[in-house]
């Protein structure tokens, strides 16, 4: 039998901040936000649930949070019922192992599903627990959990190596501030001018508060199906999977492969494999959501992607190539920068973004997007997650 | 003293929040490493089939599946190749200024460490550090018969070169 294709037909997901909800909570609403984006779905069909979290077994002191979800939202799945952890890519890993059990014919309907509950009744127990996040014994125990110096030095890196500057780092800031602004579900719906970003208050210079994003809870989900099954359900356009790739090459800091910091040789890698898998190109590529977890990081990102020479990504986001005319749209919805980063439901976030915009029903629409991309990062600079989509197989 | 909220956990030690790894050798087949970085030894495993030398250390060999390794010495002194001062927000269990740095040890290995015995705008680039052994609070590990043993730990950060 030949693999059959894999198609999202819907998605959704809660509004996303400081909410005053659990998880278990925030997975109903994201569910139910989905299950209402495709009315021909019955719950009966799914016979697949992906919950991707990291937190919930410290914030919520619940592992093996799939069946709690399931039996919550009401559905009873037969064929895959399981909690995934890769942090910052937890949803993506999820729609990637989604599509192969679909694809080989051991599922048929999955949904995917995750996020995260950080704000604990208490602010430090959040920050504590990133601790747990990376290397615990080697990184962890340096105080290394919370990201923003690691990615102050990967800033200091590039902008040594280069010449990047501290404009062209605002201007990835301010572009998904604006994107975000109209986006009902992200947690800041502001834009901010290049002059404030500038001025903010430093978090650790060079990066000042809208170079990071925030901390955040919500939920999202996205059903998976095989084609045929695509075609009952829905009489939108078809978006299937089409490359996936996820590269983990080193874990400890000591084993960092690249030449500095700027240099992530595990995206390359990543990237080359997921768009061989996909039969495309980086100029292919209509729309993307890269992991701007930090203005950095999409700058990098467009580099090591292929979007443009490696360097040269400073240059790239200030003159808007990674925008609305430019070469590629990216984070059309805001990003993490505007919607926030629940780590399990980022990927999610990004799926439904990308399906919304192949559809051509997004908020913030790229013109004829056929192919589009997701992107995570895990951890810290651990771990690179790309998936490829198309309006064709 | 009673843990509020959670009154069944006076007095208990959870170490499922230890923020330290668990050292002690009933945990922990590395605990050779803390045993060293006591005598001031910054050690790893070197594989004595094929001679990989691997950071951290580890119970079999990541190249050739041997679990014949012996530990041996990697230096203890290098330079800063960048650094951050985090002054405010600091996570608990760290001090401000968190200061971290990007270390090229003598034999080329870069690692990511905590700089301590340093004070805010003291670090440069390029400045020399050497290893920094300390002191953190103990396990308290549970022996037959219910009683409560505390296991001595040490970690390690660097610190300027005066
Ligand atoms: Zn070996």
């Amino acid at each position: 039998m030949a693999d059959r294709n894999v198609c999202i037909v819907g998605a959704g997901m809660d509004r996303w901040g400081v909410r005053e909800a659990s998880i278990i909570d925030m997975a109903q609403e994201a569910a139910k936000d989905c299950f209402d984006d495709v009315p021909a779905l019955k719950k009966d069909d799914i016979d697949g649930l992906i919950f991707a979290s990291s937190y919930c077994g410290r914030s919520a002191f619940q592992v093996n949070a799939a069946p709690v979800v399931a039996e919550r939202i009401g559905i009873k799945p037969t064929s895959i019922c399981t909690r995934v952890d890769t942090l910052c890519a937890g949803g993506s890993s999820g729609i990637i192992m989604a599509t192969g059990l679909i694809k080989a014919g051991m599922a048929d309907v999955v949904m995917v599903s995750g996020g995260e509950k950080l704000y604990t009744p208490q602010r430090w127990e959040t920050y504590y627990s990133e601790m747990a996040s990376i290397d615990h014994d080697w990184d962890g125990a340096q105080g290394m959990g919370l990201p923003p110096p690691f990615f102050s030095m990967t800033a200091q890196d590039h902008m040594k190596r280069y010449g990047t500057t501290k404009e062209q780092l605002s201007a990835v800031s301010v572009k998904n501030r604006r994107n975000g602004a109209n986006n009902p579900k992200a947690q800041f719906q502001k834009a901010v001018t290049i002059e404030e970003v500038i001025n903010a208050r430093a978090v650790v210079p060079p990066l000042g508060l809208f170079d990071c994003t925030p901390i955040t809870d919500g939920c999202a989900a996205v059903i998976l199906v095989s084609e045929d099954k695509a075609k009952e359900l829905t009489d939108r356009p078809l978006v299937y999977i089409r490359g996936t790739a996820q590269a983990s090459l080193h874990s400890m800091s000591m084993n960092w492969l690249g030449e500095d910091l700027s240099d992530w040789v595990h995206l390359r890698t990543a990237a080359k494999k997921a768009f061989e898998r996909a039969r495309v190109s980086p100029e292919d590529v209509d729309v993307a959501q890269t992991h701007d977890c930090f203005t950095i990081s999409e700058i990098i990102e467009m580099e090591d992607l292929g979007f443009c020479r490696k360097g040269e990504g400073g240059a790239f986001v200030e003159s808007g190539q990674n925008d609305f005319g430019g070469k590629v749209p990216v984070n059309t919805d805001g990003g993490l920068l505007s919607c926030g980063h629940p780590f399990g439901a980022t990927g999610i976030r990004q799926a439904m973004e990308i399906f919304f915009q192949l559809q051509g029903r997004a908020i913030n629409q790229a013109k004829d997007a056929k192919i589009g991309l997701t992107h995570n990062l895990s951890g810290l600079n651990v771990e690179h997650t790309i998936l490829i989509y198309g309006r064709e197989p | 003293m009673p843990v509020p909220g959670v009154p069944i956990l006076e007095g208990l030690y959870p170490s499922t929040l230890d923020m330290y790894p668990f050292e002690a050798k009933e945990f922990n087949r590395v605990h050779q490493f803390y045993e060293n970085l006591r005598e001031n030894r910054f050690t790893t495993t070197k594989c004595t089939k094929c001679g990989t030398v691997s950071f951290p250390p580890r119970v079999v060999c990541p190249k050739c599946n041997s679990d014949s390794l012996e530990w041996v010495d990697l230096p203890t002194k290098g330079k800063v190749l960048r650094f951050t001062e985090e002054l405010a927000g600091v996570p608990l269990g760290f001090e401000s200024p968190l200061i971290h740095a990007r270390i090229e040890l003598e034999d080329g290995r870069k690692l990511i460490s905590r700089v301590i015995n340093c004070k805010e705008g003291q670090l440069k680039e390029g400045d020399t550090v050497k290893l920094a052994v300390y002191d953190v609070p103990p396990m308290i590990i549970e022996k037959r018969g219910g009683v409560m043993e505390e296991a001595p730990r040490v970690f390690f950060a660097f610190e300027p070169v005066k």
